[in-house]
């Protein structure tokens, strides 16, 4: 079995062939389907722990803590030992909950999640669905979410879930305008909706750098929408706790409570992924114009660590507003939506198509 | 395509400029001066009547996404006049209706943004633009049934008329699909629906009934007295006269543009329908009491005269079915008219309050006269001579028995009409409705209305226009 | 394997779609248009029509049925149950749906279609894309400009159902 780490085409191509030489063609499907699942679950089983250890650990940076420091060298183990508790503890059940959409809820929201993460482009090669409507498909797999919490919300029976579901409801349906539009811009010079190609399109510079102000304007726009979307702070108002104890799940315990937080690292993960595929070239390199030897230097560099590095770096990001910026009221939330956000990604859409058509862009 | 070409849309993008100039003079206006509005769209509304008429060829734009000729244009002028006519009727509501004071542009760009649908739904080339069109007609319609939202009644007719017009538009979308699957294409042009296989006379079935919603044929006109009645009276008077005007017209054009092959599927549909339609629309009228619900069953009977005309899918028909429509938009407009004015000065509307009328308001009185008498086609107004070619039509098709039943009819709809100009001239009252001095815009709508019932039936021209001008197998 | 999945996917539609008109818990009838409608995008997905796919989720899934389910949350309390229909009415809709479909199902099974040579390949999105705003033979561009004067006229309409009046008045 051949296998570079820099391109896994050879990996996957060669379990396929492997797998092909010995079953029939529908079980090779579904033996490639069962193994995409499980990498999958396996990813979002790492991804849910390290992301949990590393809010912590940023927070107590930000607020001059320590962070937890008891379970493990440095409280490595903290999270894990978080995880058993979870899924040990009872689920509880309200009595007055309208019990099948209590129960289905929290999987709407990881399955919403589970779709989404299908197109992210991880290295060259790794890459469950390249869609030709990659983005489209993105987008439109992670609209279903809202409705996982629309459900939590009201199927709880409890004011505050309800209260939580709807401003969480406004705000995804809200944001989700500004996540899309801002995308757009990108697509408008890249010309494609699908990841590999927007990949490809970025080999001779990101289109962070070569979009002009525009692709600038259009990726602090994603990166605000893009938080707002997944419910995280300054907008998190969904589950504001000092309001509304813990917003549309509070009535969850055990492991479907784990499923909504599991969700929400995994949609920061994946809206961090798409950021960074689209606005910071992916997994391609860094290049700089004809500097040959910076270049080949880059090039040394893996192309899943490169996405790894631009994915931790927003991520980082993300977890910084967090853990600075105080939260928003709801009216001035969905004022930022619809006076601010909306208006100045149409413009600067149009703005880029200008660019685009004038051919000034890189 | 040049710039040129686009001329050949005049009527629709004089249309959408008059919305966009509607928009921005409501941002301008502050909230105390929102009724400014109504003049300025009332006198704007003036050269798009005028556009219409300047240029008449024949042409097809967007690849027969859009079709124009003389008789389109000439169908578009019909409905453009009567929409002037409800505008004139409505200031007065507007102006006056507290209620209404910051909402009254948004009543005109309703009006508008549905008008454009007309235009387009009656030059559509393709079914695509057919259904987008038609749902333009209608939704903002519906959110104008809902104008009063505080009465009970007008909340109902807007949830009424969104429902039946969402079904409707499922039915007819249903057709539409087995239309496409039979023919694989829907373009008009190269819709070559020749022989009557199943699914196609099935496909037209639903095509038909989802119109008929809209034309509120029995038995689809179920929707219509409550929506009439709840609805304001402007509103009404816009879905009793344009809503239904677009439907028959495209009814007729695609009749016989496309389905002409299957004429002798459509037109026993029609010969049935056309009976329901007029008896029962006749006998529901005699029983009402409200002058809006008597007004929506009268229409409803006028539906099936309508119907008539298309029976025989001849020149001769569709000429006449575009007489009486043009004839029928100033009649019920005329109708329509007066019962706004007077329901506006004294918020009364059933037909006992109209008892002695012609002792304080004498020129109101003989307005709704002539309208009514048109209505019911006694000569010499222009509603006798509308009915005689639609019935001539049925007769030229060899339909005696058909024709036997319109008369018979016409002289019941006779009866329920001059029971409300009884009451208005002879009837006395105690308390007949005060002396009403209606303004200025009210009057001129009122005196056009008046004029078109009494000159159309005697200018030749007018029917000879549309007779060279027509469409027939 | 293509066939199991399109039997599995259309026995989903239809298993919602009647569990969604007979439960009598009005959110879960969202819940299941919902499904029925996911499931018609899996269709979609099937045969590789991808836009439609995105199209369908992103619309009915992301958009309708969350602005359905939002309605619901606003309006019905949990507890609420919409009544049992009388058999009578019961009895009459199931007859006419078993008529109409029996008719439908009847007319479609006996015509013979006309079935293409060329084997049928998904458009791209650059191909809608070129299409939707394509002012020749076969172009789109016209009723997309339709579509938006009628998003405008729904929103005015929108507004004025729910424009608040004057308070003094």
């Amino acid at each position: 079995m051949e296998f570079s780490i820099y391109d896994f085409s050879t990996l996957t191509n060669s379990i396929h062939e492997g797998l092909s030489n010995s079953f029939s063609p529908t079980w090779v499907m579904i033996i490639e389907m069962s193994l995409v699942g499980l990498a999958f679950l396996g990813l979002f089983a790492v991804l849910g722990v390290t992301l949990v250890y590393a809010e912590r650990k940023v927070s107590a940076v930000i607020q001059q803590r320590m962070g937890p420091m008891r379970v493990g060298k440095w409280g490595l183990l903290q999270t894990i030992a978080d995880v058993i508790k979870l899924v040990l503890k009872e689920p509880l059940m309200n009595r007055q909950a309208d019990k099948l959409l209590f129960g289905i809820a929290p999987f709407i929201i990881i399955i919403a999640s589970f779709l989404a993460v299908a197109a992210v482009p991880f290295a060259k090669g790794l890459h469950a669905l390249d869609f030709d409507i990659g983005i489209l498909y993105v987008s439109a797999v992670s609209s279903i979410g809202v409705i996982g919490i629309l459900l939590a919300g009201w199927s709880s029976n409890n004011k505050y879930s309800l209260i939580g579901a709807m401003r969480s409801g406004a705000q995804i349906v809200s944001y989700e305008l500004s996540v899309g539009l801002s995308l757009l811009t990108i697509v408008v010079l890249s010309g494609s909706l699908q990841f590999s190609e927007i990949i490809e399109s970025q080999a001779n510079g990101w289109w962070i750098f070569k979009g002009h102000i525009p692709a600038f304007i259009a990726f602090v726009v994603f990166l605000i929408a893009g938080t707002a979307e997944t419910n995280r702070g300054p907008f998190d108002l969904a589950e504001a706790e000092s309001e509304l104890t813990a917003g549309f799940h509070t009535e969850y315990s055990g492991i479907k409570f784990a499923f909504f937080f599991l969700a929400e690292f995994a949609n920061m993960f994946i809206i961090c992924a798409i950021g960074a595929t689209v606005f910071l070239g992916g997994w391609m390199p860094l290049h700089i114009g004809d500097l040959a030897g910076f270049n080949a230097i880059m090039d040394f560099i893996p192309p899943i660590v490169w996405f790894g590095m631009k994915v931790t770096f927003l991520i980082f990001l993300m977890m910084w507003f967090r853990w600075t910026f105080p939260r928003l009221r709801i009216d001035q939330l969905l004022k930022l939506e619809w006076k601010y956000l909306l208006p100045i990604n149409l413009v600067n859409i149009l703005l880029m198509a200008f660019i685009g058509l004038m051919g000034w862009h890189f | 395509m040049s710039w040129s070409d686009f001329f050949l849309m005049q009527q629709e993008l004089a249309l959408i400029l008059l919305a966009l100039v509607l928009l921005v003079v409501e941002i301008s206006l502050d909230t105390e001066n929102k009724h400014k509005i109504i003049p300025v769209a009332n006198f704007l509304f003036i050269p798009i009547l005028v556009i219409g008429f300047l240029n008449t060829s024949t042409g097809s734009l967007f690849g027969d996404m859009y079709i124009t000729d003389p008789t389109r244009i000439l169908m578009k002028n019909i409905l453009n006049v009567g929409v002037f006519l409800v505008f004139l009727q409505v200031s007065n509501w507007l102006k006056t209706q507290a209620n209404n004071r910051n909402r009254i542009s948004e009543f005109y760009l309703l009006i508008i943004s549905s008008l454009i649908g007309v235009n387009y739904l009656i030059s559509a080339g393709n079914f695509l633009m057919f259904y987008l069109s038609l749902e333009l007609t209608s939704i903002p319609i519906a959110a104008l049934a809902a104008y009063e939202q505080y009465k009970h009644k007008s909340a109902e007719a807007g949830i009424k008329m969104i429902l039946s017009s969402a079904f409707s538009s499922g039915i007819l979308l249903f057709g539409l699909s087995l239309l496409y699957a039979g023919t694989g294409t829907l373009n008009y042009g190269a819709m070559a629906i020749a022989s009557v296989d199943l699914i196609q006379s099935m496909g037209f079935i639903f095509f038909f009934s989802g119109l008929a919603f809209k034309i509120s044929i029995v038995p689809f006109h179920l929707w219509t007295a409550d929506v009439y009645e709840g609805a304001p009276v402007a509103v009404t008077s816009y879905l009793s006269v344009i809503s239904k005007g677009v439907a028959v017209f495209v009814l007729a054009i695609v009749l016989i543009t496309l389905f002409g092959e299957i004429q002798g599927l459509w037109q026993e549909v029609i010969y049935v329908t056309a009976i329901l339609t007029m008896t029962i629309g006749n006998l529901f009228a005699i029983r009402q009491k409200n002058i809006k619900r008597f007004l929506a069953f009268s229409s409803i009977a006028q539906a099936g005269f309508i119907l008539l005309g298309l029976v025989g899918g001849s020149n001769f028909g569709t000429t006449a079915v575009l007489y009486f429509v043009l004839i029928y938009i100033f009649s019920n407009l005329a109708a329509f008219g007066v019962v706004s004015v007077i329901q506006n000065a004294s918020d009364k509307e059933n037909i006992y309050d109209y008892n002695g009328l012609y002792k304080t308001n004498p020129r109101l009185s003989l307005v709704m006269m002539l309208a009514l008498f048109s209505l019911a086609g006694i000569p010499p107004v222009a509603g006798f001579f509308g009915k005689f070619f639609l019935f001539a039509a049925a007769a030229e098709a060899g339909m005696y028995v058909l024709l036997l039943i319109a008369v018979l009819n016409a002289i019941i709809s006779l009866y329920y009409y001059l029971l409300v100009v009884k009451a208005m001239f002879i009837n006395s009252n105690d308390q007949p409705v005060p002396k009403i001095e209606s303004d200025f815009f009210a009057r001129a709508g009122l005196i056009l209305c008046t004029a078109g019932i009494i000159i159309t039936g005697f200018i030749s021209w007018i029917y000879e226009y549309m007779l060279n001008n027509s469409f027939g197998i | 394997m293509e066939t199991y999945i399109f039997y599995i996917l259309a026995g989903a539609i239809l298993i919602f779609a009647l569990l969604s008109v007979t439960t009598r818990r009005v959110l879960r009838a969202a819940v299941y248009l919902l499904f029925a409608l996911g499931s018609t995008a899996g269709i979609y997905f099937m045969v590789e029509f991808l836009f439609l796919a995105a199209v369908q989720l992103l619309v009915y899934v992301g958009g309708v049925v969350v602005l359905i389910i939002f309605s619901i949350l606003l309006t019905s309390q949990i507890n609420d149950r919409l009544e049992q229909p009388e058999w009578l009415k019961v009895m009459a809709t199931m007859l006419l749906v078993v008529v109409g479909a029996g008719l439908s199902l009847f007319v479609i099974r006996e015509y013979d279609f006309n079935i293409s040579e060329t084997a049928m390949t998904a458009p791209t999105v650059s191909d809608i894309g070129l299409k939707l705003l394509s002012y020749g033979p076969g172009g789109y561009v016209l009723p997309f400009e339709v579509i938006s004067i009628l998003l405008l006229a729904a929103m005015i309409g929108a507004i004025v159902i729910a424009k608040r009046m004057k308070e003094n008045d």
